[in-house]
């Protein structure tokens, strides 16, 4: 049964794999079922950092209480004995870990302690822990162990990264800085490598694995083809057999993985971009899909008087349950607001129902003295008040979102993102250019200099040729004057040197973006989204590098970019890495992973790409995620040395 | 997917122990471990919270065993079809109730006892927080568990309601046979309801009023198949009503009756005498009708006298023009 339900959803969705196997194990590593007259069973969950970041966006606090969790605690915070309650340990294996974990035992907090490691444990800290328990008596206490194999995060039914805590070791700057050893090299690809592994073993899947030559990405690749190998040739100890396959075994296609190098397109991650998720993730404070914000009250009616703005903090999840973020991420800015204003409308009209229908009742409910009228009324009043939380879940919502949104617009004002997106447009489908990239750098009012600088990045990235000497110094001294470092660029430079020197500058493919005229229909309906002198932008669906790299992959379409990639299939036995693909027919599941660090505008990019296709599932991923502020920071640190 | 790692951690465990005695390290292996062991874990405290805590836990457990168990009959009893095991009379219902009640009360107690304890005690803020969290779900137990009680006792409630409602039309209470017959009920009611409309207006009033009392107060362990007193009375005195009204319409109907023979004969009296009254107009229109001939005739003689003189004597044998039958006569009035 869970079989065909898991085939109906296969491989699309990695959030639920990894949900349920979280769900299992703080159910003490025995499946979950739900029954509504089952005795309460207590328990307090232990976790570090990197387990921390895994749970928090798949499982709510309720969530976590539904499971019996009473507290849920860091493991290298003070703990208090607490008697005669099983903990469930969910962290790494590292060194400090682990000898924490042994104090813990030593001291005797919890009555029983079912341990849970991320990714799989070595032999001698098996033993080491074995030691601790014990020295402390404490054997029998140690319940179960598992090895989870849940190293990465998942942000979307179709999104993971690697890592959140320790990202700065496998950054962009980590992988690509002149000055990295070998050491050093092979300990990120470890970390990347282990990563994957603990995704393919959830997915319960084996891929065949393409990337291109010579970059970081091969080196993932080769490594990860090694280690899935090894594990299936062990038979005894394989992931990827029996009841661990799971959907695998129905679905009679194997996944594509696809790694690609960061470094194939440099210019999608200082994009301006147009897309509310995107635009969340650019603009505002937005990490493990939780927004932090920064609140002004009495923006719009400030209190007569000298009383200066409060500042409020408040963050918000945009999480799966909120069917507003899930169906309008991926929509234009203008859309959203839109969208917002037609909900709140909606809303309105809902609460007007059951006022109406409290005041009948209130008349009729004097009359009558009968039950059978009563029971009538009891109906209607039951069905009233079992609709009141979805109306307040509503209404949440669309506070939530106003508040977000009305947050982007204002950067989006301040900041002219508009203009910057359509000019970026254009300069990377190459189409005429209205407005001289000169006047923009000067421009003022147009932007932070950091947005100047992106913009300067991404035409000096596209250009077929490099402006000329005169020219560059020009815009330079441009740059300078709006008060930009120009480290950046110094990267920028050695990167273009370089990858001329590889292979083909990446092309963007022709598109155009067309404006609506400078007042919206939004406008028009007098919503409090005024987007006055915001154009009303409409995205043309373009393909970027990495969505026509994929597409060439996975359709088995001939194309000079893709043709000399590396193929490699773990299951064959001759682990030889031919150049041909053996297999023909094109692929029906997908997993792209960007080594260096992505972003959602190429997720959103592929999720717009896959939706003409019937039946067909990408799943993206990346080592870590970044907006354009902190690539720029990356970019001006390698430009530094 | 997970691996369970337990076993290699068991052999882990065998290996360290091996290894420190080859060694000679004295700590915590061997026969004196697991001593230690028993030895640890009689003087640590208990916590007699948390054994309280799975007392009342199993207390609830124990309840919701038995409203399941009993779940079956409670509701089934309403089918007409009952066999004797399957029956649970009112008053086992009643009594299923009240246990109920009162284990859930105690239990709430014993939560909100444990609840006050555990914030008398001064433990650190975690196992304070943990404690707490602990309640609520023993709390959330107890609710879901109190669901099904509620439940139940809806569904007898509504069904008690309906079924008042229902008997309360039928205008003689068939103490025994009122189950049995409930769904002919159904059908005899619409045509009930016509006749004693003026009736029957009093009793949706009475049934609202009357009802409330009864679902408060279950405990008079009366069922629908006996009338209390006040019922029989009111009924006796409905039924002499009824029958001063039945006998004054019989009355009245008689009275008629005998008007009614009245009228009949007086219509045959006057149904004769118009007869006789046939009769004699006739003859007198007979009589009319010669007198009327005779006064013609008597006409035409004098307009002939008048007109050819009196009438002579026939001398020459001629004749005179006076008819025949006037020739002899003197005409009458002319003096000779």
């Amino acid at each position: 049964m869970v079989g065909v339900k898991m085939a109906a959803a296969a491989g699309a969705s990695i959030r639920e794999r990894q949900t349920v196997a979280l769900k299992r194990m703080l159910n003490f590593n025995v499946p979950h079922v739900k029954n509504s007259t089952g005795e309460p069973v207590w328990k307090v969950l232990i976790y570090d950092r990197f387990g921390q970041d895994i749970i928090s966006p798949l499982l709510s606090v309720k969530e976590l209480r539904d499971m019996g969790i009473t507290l849920h605690l860091l493991l290298h915070s003070d703990r208090d004995p607490i008697p005669d309650v099983p903990a469930v340990y969910f962290v790494m294996p590292t060194e400090e870990n682990i000898d924490r974990m042994c104090q813990d035992l030593r001291n005797q907090l919890y009555e029983s302690y079912y341990l849970n490691f991320i990714s799989a444990i070595s032999r001698s800290k098996l033993e080491d822990i074995a030691n601790a328990a014990l020295a402390a008596s404490a054997v029998t206490q140690v319940a179960k162990v598992f090895d989870q194999y849940l190293n990465f995060i998942t942000l979307e039914d179709d999104m993971f990264v690697l890592c959140n805590q320790n990202k700065e070791l496998v950054s962009y700057r980590a992988i690509n800085r002149p000055d990295i050893t070998d050491t050093e090299m092979e300990t990120v690809m470890d970390t990347i490598v282990d990563s994957l592994f603990c995704f393919f073993v959830t997915l319960g899947a084996v891929p065949i694995i393409r990337c291109s030559r010579g970059t970081a990405a091969e080196m993932v690749a080769v490594k990860l083809d090694k280690k899935l190998r090894e594990n299936l040739r062990d038979a005894r100890n394989s992931l990827f057999t029996g009841d661990t396959l799971g959907a695998g075994q129905f679905s009679f296609q194997r996944p594509l993985l696809v790694l690609v190098d960061r470094n194939i397109d440099l210019a999608t991650p200082l994009h301006h971009t147009w897309t509310y998720q995107a635009l969340v993730h650019d603009v505002l404070d937005f990490h493990l899909n939780r927004v932090n914000l920064e609140e002004s009250l009495g923006v719009e009616n400030s209190p007569a008087g000298a009383r200066p703005k409060r500042k409020n903090k408040k963050s918000y999840d945009l999480t799966p349950v909120d069917k507003f973020w899930q169906k309008h991420k991926g929509s234009p800015f203008p859309e959203v607001a839109e969208s917002v204003q037609q909900e709140l409308e909606s809303y309105r009209a809902q609460e007007d129902e059951v006022k109406r229908l409290k005041s009948i009742m209130g008349l009729e409910g004097e009359d009558e003295g009968a039950i059978s009228m009563l029971s009538d009324n009891t109906a209607k009043l039951t069905s009233a008040v079992s609709s009141l939380p979805e109306l307040l879940e509503k209404k949440r919502l669309i506070d939530l979102h106003t508040n977000v949104a009305t947050a982007v617009l204002e950067h989006i004002k301040a900041r002219k993102l508009d203009v910057y997106f359509e000019y970026e447009e254009k300069i990377m489908s190459k189409t005429t250019l209205d407005k001289s990239l000169l006047d923009i750098i000067s421009d003022p009012d147009a932007g932070t200099p950091e947005d100047k600088m992106r913009l300067f990045l991404i035409y000096y990235i596209s250009a077929q040729q490099a402006p000329s000497e005169a020219d560059l110094e020009q815009y330079k001294k441009a740059l300078i004057d709006a008060g930009c470092n120009l480290n950046p660029l110094q990267y920028i430079k050695q990167w273009k040197a370089f990858a001329k020197m590889a292979s083909a500058p990446a092309s963007y493919g022709n598109t155009t973006t067309k404006p609506m005229g400078l007042l919206s229909r939004v406008m028009n309906t007098g919503s409090q989204f005024v987007m006055e002198g915001v154009k009303n932008l409409v995205l043309k669906q373009q393909n970027l590098p990495v969505t026509r790299i994929l597409d060439n992959l996975m359709e088995m379409k001939s194309n000079p970019e893709t043709d000399d990639y590396r193929y490699f299939d773990p299951k064959m036995l001759r682990g030889n890495d031919s150049s041909v693909p053996r297999n023909k027919n094109p692929f029906q599941e997908a997993i792209v992973f960007v080594v260096g660090g992505g972003n959602y505008i190429e997720y959103q990019n592929l999720v717009d790409y896959i939706k003409g296709k019937q039946g067909k599932h990408i799943l993206y991923g990346c080592s870590e995620l970044f907006n354009a502020t902190q690539f720029i920071k990356q970019l001006s640190q390698l430009g530094q040395k | 997917m997970a691996v369970d790692i337990t076993l290699l951690f068991r052999a882990s465990v065998k290996t360290v122990k091996t290894r420190n005695k080859a060694l000679g390290v004295a700590v915590g292996g061997g026969v004196d471990g697991s001593r230690d062991e028993l030895f640890r874990r009689s003087p640590r405290p208990k916590g007699d919270f948390s054994s309280r805590a799975r007392e009342v836990i199993s207390h609830i457990g124990k309840l919701r065993d038995f409203l399941l168990e009993h779940r079956k009959d409670y509701i089934n009893a309403y089918s007409h079809v009952m066999s004797e095991y399957g029956r649970m009379t009112d008053t086992e219902r009643d009594q299923i109730d009240q246990d109920a009640q009162t284990f859930m009360r105690t239990c709430s107690e014993a939560i909100q006892q444990l609840r006050t304890q555990a914030h008398k005690e001064m433990p650190s803020q975690q196992v304070k927080e943990h404690r707490s969290v602990v309640l609520d779900f023993i709390e959330d137990y107890l609710k879901r568990v109190c669901k099904l009680y509620s439940e139940q006792r809806a569904i007898r409630v509504k069904r008690v309601v309906d079924k008042k409602r229902l008997s309360k039309l039928e205008p003689e209470p068939h103490t025994k046979t009122r189950e049995s017959m409930s769904s002919e009920k159904v059908s005899q009611n619409p045509s009930q309801d016509s006749e004693e409309k003026p009736v029957t207006e009093e009793y949706p009033e009475k049934v609202p009023a009357e009802s409330q009392p009864e679902l408060g107060t279950w405990g008079d362990g009366k069922g629908d198949d006996e009338l209390s007193p006040e019922e029989i009375q009111m009924f006796e005195q409905e039924n002499q009503r009824l029958i001063g009204e039945m006998n004054s319409l019989f009355d009245e109907v008689r009275q008629i009756e005998g008007r009614v023979v009245e009228i009949s004969r007086l219509q045959e009296i006057f149904t004769e005498k118009v007869l006789q009254q046939e009769a004699e107009i006739d003859s007198i229109h007979q009589l009319v009708v010669g007198a009327t001939e005779n006064i013609k005739e008597g006409n035409e003689d004098i307009r002939e006298v008048r007109t050819f003189g009196p009438p002579r004597p026939p001398q020459c044998g001629t004749k005179s023009g006076w008819p025949d039958h006037l020739a002899g006569a003197q005409p009458p009035g002319l003096p000779t």
